[in-house]
């Protein structure tokens, strides 16, 4: 009996001790080594916002050569990016990359992507950064139960401190500098903005307000106008609105022209290459000469036609679109390029939800 | 003659409960006819019954305690936050959560959270691996975990608390009252679990901020026998709990969930010499609230209210013979600040057979025919036969078409919605082998499970969330319960274990949901010497697929957790009971949710009182 019971005893240690080494982890996950050059100079950053609230954010960058490196923030730093990584800013020899879920705007040196400092305090929903002198200008939306609080912040980029805040309308989206002036699109947050802010930087504070139509997103300047893509309130909303593109003069803000999209046609970006406005809308891409200015019929490629599910990110920098699908939104999205007449280049993979393209140095 | 027969399903469903772990070993022998005979493929498939010593052991939320002992895989946002299960390789909204026999999912989301459940309101918890739509209605696919409150007659007057403390200043105080005489029986019982939850990250210097909890679970049942042929039963529940949800990283706004929901139950028992009749009547509410912000009173919610009829009648032809029919009703009525004002109306009817045709071989049909025909009018089944082919072997097979139907956010949700959804169908089929032995207990089931039309929120072209009916998804495995105890003198071994294969995969993709792991295992061994008691439960998840594309630098790594455990009786009468837990015992640095770290070592002591 007594044996027994010591024969049973140590068979039960054996297998407990058994039994706490037996999970693995030491897959081999692919490693991510320098570039050539050493650096991150001359290539293209392609921020991955991650799954929100899953604190998968990232950065890829594709360097000259045609090789693609992922997570280089976590391999370089050896920590996470954070959740939701919304867009990303260059001035100087910092990155700022702005961390919608995480509330931070995360400072790198751009070309090592050293971290130098995180931005945290006085930001809970920011989303995107401009610059002008030694000040960064984030725009941010708040407390998403409140309408009212919304603001753009003011960095000082010596003390990477945020030193005020300037108040603006409900869901300040995209931030663009010209002449001194700031315009902010109201994409509206939790709600639908319908405007556009004009901060006066010597003043930091909102000059004008300029009623563009419903979900003013994507804007770019050119050769004195303004341009601003509207996507409209989509069906889903219940009290779906037109679509528009506005063209409004910068020097007299009541001087502007507007194209009207069909209803049911919601279009997404807006960018812009040798005085062609491109936009999308469903999946493909469209282009609209500054001249005619006129909604063309058909469009000039359509990416969807390579299997781009969601087109997540749209840029056009030295004649090439650059185009990222987000996929299904829970695996690995692509980051495709395009010549300016729709034909594929090139294709890779990225990370979880590419949004944006940013082109350091080229 | 009704004795007869029951004497003989008796018989046969003594093999097919399969006790979970620690218990005395008389408990072990202890035999149930679980709830009522109505219920759908209690003798055709394995069910695992929980007794209320083993759920005292383990942690109060319903997702610690399956963890451990079963073969249920859960998905928890950190710990005591958001929870999700997958029984069987299925969808989180494919486990049916029954409180004594009426199901309890949420109507918006389809789903229960499994850390909303405090199991200490509940003296029972029986385990049913797969599908039983036929009996249990929808959402019975992967599985149905169902919580009840026994009553026992004559035994008298009884107290009993328990309270735990540990690190994280987490406690919990549960006490319960019972009386019973020969002709009435009632119970009422007090919980309340909190904690501040602010465990650090192990291999970090972060901590978890804003995961604080804190519920409270009143529970009532009592029973009157009318008279010799009636007996009218009554149970209520009140659960009130609030989260916040930790923070993913550490400078993001904080956000709250709160949750109430109530229950309550008349049954009314007739049983007469050939007849058998069950009528229950129920009402559930359940409401959450959202707060985006802690520091801000604005609130989004969900509320919806059910009233649940079941009538059974069992009617036997002879002493071997059971014919049992039925007719469920359900009505719920819902709002939200983001769906529309809805009512549904929901009926079933259904009719099931058993024979036993020799002491050896026993079979049972059932049907289910839903009448809604937004729907499609389903007509669900069941069908299985078991049979002992010598003393220690005993074969069940069981097949059944299960379904669930799509949820109030489904279906009302503002501008997605989906009205012309059609409910997930499940075709399944499974073969259990039981071994039982004199000290050793051994099940062994393989299972296949088709499942049609599976509803998924999947983003359009504009990159919106809408919901669909998708894919189909293929799920088959293995699973494996064991329960083994030995005595030496005054040493007493008790063990069970849990073990999981599961396959299940999206058809188009051929490619493994996410997750859901192919291994699951579990194992806990008590022992027991006089007044000594010491219990070790161990937990390993295989690792899980988190992107639909299978990256590996996605992949969630496997883990391994165990908790240890003593306890010593004292007093005279051994009524009271003093113990000590250490939780994470090998403090294992692991996730269950990507990035969603749990906590290292930490400990726990209970007290327990019978008075």
């Amino acid at each position: 009996m007594k044996r027994n019971f010591y024969k049973l005893t140590s068979l039960f240690v054996l297998s407990l001790l058994i039994m706490t080494s037996c999970t693995s982890d030491d897959r081999d996950d692919p490693t991510t080594e320098l570039p050539l050059t050493g650096d991150y100079t001359d290539g293209i950053f392609i921020l991955n916002e991650g799954g929100f609230g899953y604190s998968n954010a990232s950065v890829s960058f594709l360097d000259q050569t045609g090789e693609v490196y992922n997570s280089i923030y976590t391999n370089v730093n050896a920590m996470g990016l954070g959740d939701t990584a919304q867009s990303m800013g260059f001035n100087g020899e910092n990155a700022y990359v702005v961390v919608n879920n995480s509330a931070t705007v995360e400072v790198v040196n751009r070309y090592t992507f050293e971290y130098i400092a995180t931005v945290s305090d006085l930001l809970i929903n920011p989303r995107y950064i401009e610059f002008s002198g030694n000040k960064g200008y984030i725009t941010d939306w708040g407390d998403p139960n409140d309408v009212n609080d919304d603001y753009v912040a003011v960095l000082n980029l010596d003390t990477n401190l945020v030193e005020t805040k300037i108040p603006v309308a409900e869901g300040p989206e995209k931030i663009l500098l010209n002449n001194g002036k700031l315009y902010v699109t109201h994409k509206g947050g939790y709600g639908y903005g319908n405007t556009i802010s004009v901060i006066d930087i010597a003043s930091q504070s909102v000059q004008s307000s300029i009623p563009v139509a419903d979900v003013p997103d994507d804007m770019v300047i050119y050769n004195g106008s303004l341009y601003v893509i509207c996507s409209g309130k989509a069906s889903w909303t219940g009290e779906e609105t037109l679509a528009k593109l506005f063209k409004i003069n910068l020097s007299n803000t009541n001087e502007i022209t507007t194209l009207d999209f069909s209803s049911g046609q919601h279009p997404r970006f807006l960018d812009l290459a040798n005085e062609n406005l491109y936009y999308t809308l469903d999946n493909d891409v469209y282009t609209i000469s500054i001249a005619d200015f006129q909604l063309p019929q058909d469009s000039t490629f359509s990416p969807s036609a390579d299997g781009v599910a969601i087109l997540y990110a749209f840029e056009i920098y030295e004649n090439t679109i650059y185009i990222a699908d987000a996929k299904d939104y829970v695996s690995n999205g692509d980051a495709l390029l395009y010549s300016l007449n729709g034909d594929l280049q090139n294709q890779f993979s990225v990370q979880i939800i590419p949004n944006a393209f940013y082109f350091n140095n080229l | 003659m009704k004795y007869v027969l029951c004497t003989i399903l008796f018989c046969i469903g003594f093999c097919s409960m399969l006790h979970s772990q620690t218990d005395s070993i008389t408990a072990l022998r202890e035999v149930y006819l679980v709830a009522y005979q109505l219920k759908d493929s209690t003798y055709t498939r394995n069910v695992t019954v929980v007794k209320d010593s083993v759920l005292k052991q383990n942690q109060a939320s319903l997702t610690n305690f399956l963890n451990f002992n079963s073969t249920v895989y859960f998905k928890e946002n950190g710990l005591g936050m958001v929870s999700s299960p997958s029984f069987r390789g299925t969808t989180a909204s494919q486990t049916a959560v029954l409180w004594n026999g009426i199901n309890i999912n949420s109507q918006t989301t389809g789903q229960t959270d499994f850390n909303t459940i405090n199991t200490r309101g509940y003296n029972k918890i029986e385990i049913k691996p797969g599908g039983s739509s036929v009996a249990d209605g929808s959402g019975a696919i992967g599985g149905a975990i169902n919580l009840v409150n026994e009553l026992g007659f004559n035994k008298g007057f009884h107290n009993e608390l328990f309270a735990n403390y540990g690190e994280f200043n987490t406690y919990g105080i549960d006490y319960q009252t019972n009386y019973s005489s020969k002709k009435f029986s009632m119970l009422l019982g007090m919980a309340r679990n909190a904690s501040d939850n602010d465990y650090s990250y192990p291999e970090t210097d972060r901590i978890n901020i804003n995961g604080q909890y804190h519920n409270t679970n009143i529970s009532f049942a009592a029973a009157s026998k009318l008279n010799t042929n009636n007996t009218l039963k009554l149970f209520a529940n009140v659960y009130d709990g609030r989260r916040n949800f930790s923070v993913p990283t550490p400078n993001a706004l904080k956000t709250k969930y709160t949750d109430f929901n109530t229950r309550s139950l008349i049954e009314w028992q007739s049983d007469f010499r050939r007849f058998k009749s069950n009528l229950k009547v129920a009402t559930t509410t359940e409401e959450y609230r959202y707060f985006a912000n802690v520091n801000n009173d604005y609130y989004t919610y969900g509320k919806v209210t059910s009233f649940i009829a079941k009538y059974g009648l069992d009617f036997a032809l002879s002493n071997k013979m059971l014919l049992t029919t039925g007719v469920n009703y359900t009505h719920n009525d819902g709002r939200g600040s983001d769906i529309a004002a809805e009512t549904r109306n929901l009926s079933a009817a259904l009719v099931s057979f058993k024979h036993v045709l020799s002491e050896r071989f026993l079979y049972e049909l059932g049907l289910r025919q839903e009448t809604n025909e937004e729907y499609g009018n389903p007509l669900l089944y069941s069908a299985g036969f078991s049979t002992k082919l010598n003393d220690f072997y005993q074969l069940k097979v069981n097949t059944s078409k299960n379904f669930r139907i799509p949820t109030y956010n489904d279906l009302y949700w503002q501008g997605v919605g989906n009205e012309d959804l059609r409910p997930e169908e499940s075709y399944q089929g499974e073969v259990s082998n039981n071994f039982n032995f004199k000290n050793l207990n051994i099940a062994v089931t393989g299972y296949y499970n088709y499942v049609e039309n599976l509803l998924r929120w999947v983003p359009d072209s504009a990159g919106i969330f809408r919901p669909e009916n998708t894919n189909k998804v293929e799920i088959y495995g293995l699973e494996s319960v064991v329960t083994f105890q030995k005595s030496f003198g005054n040493h007493q071994f008790t063990g069970s274990g849990t073990f999981a294969y599961t396959v299940s995969q999206n058809k188009e993709t051929g490619k493994q949901l996410i997750y859901v792991p192919y291994y699951k295992f579990t194992f806990s061994v008590g022992y027991n010497y006089k007044r000594l008691s010491a219990y070790y439960q161990y937990l390993n998840n295989d690792e899980v697929f988190t992107t639909t594309d299978h990256a590996t630098e996605h992949i969630l790594d496997s883990y391994m957790v165990a908790n240890l455990g003593a306890e010593y009786t004292l007093g005279k009468n051994r009524n009271y009971k003093i113990g000590a837990q250490a939780l994470n015992f090998w403090n294992e640095s692991y996730e269950s949710v990507l990035k969603r770290p749990m906590p290292g070592r930490n400990f726990n002591l209970y007290l327990h009182l019978k008075f």
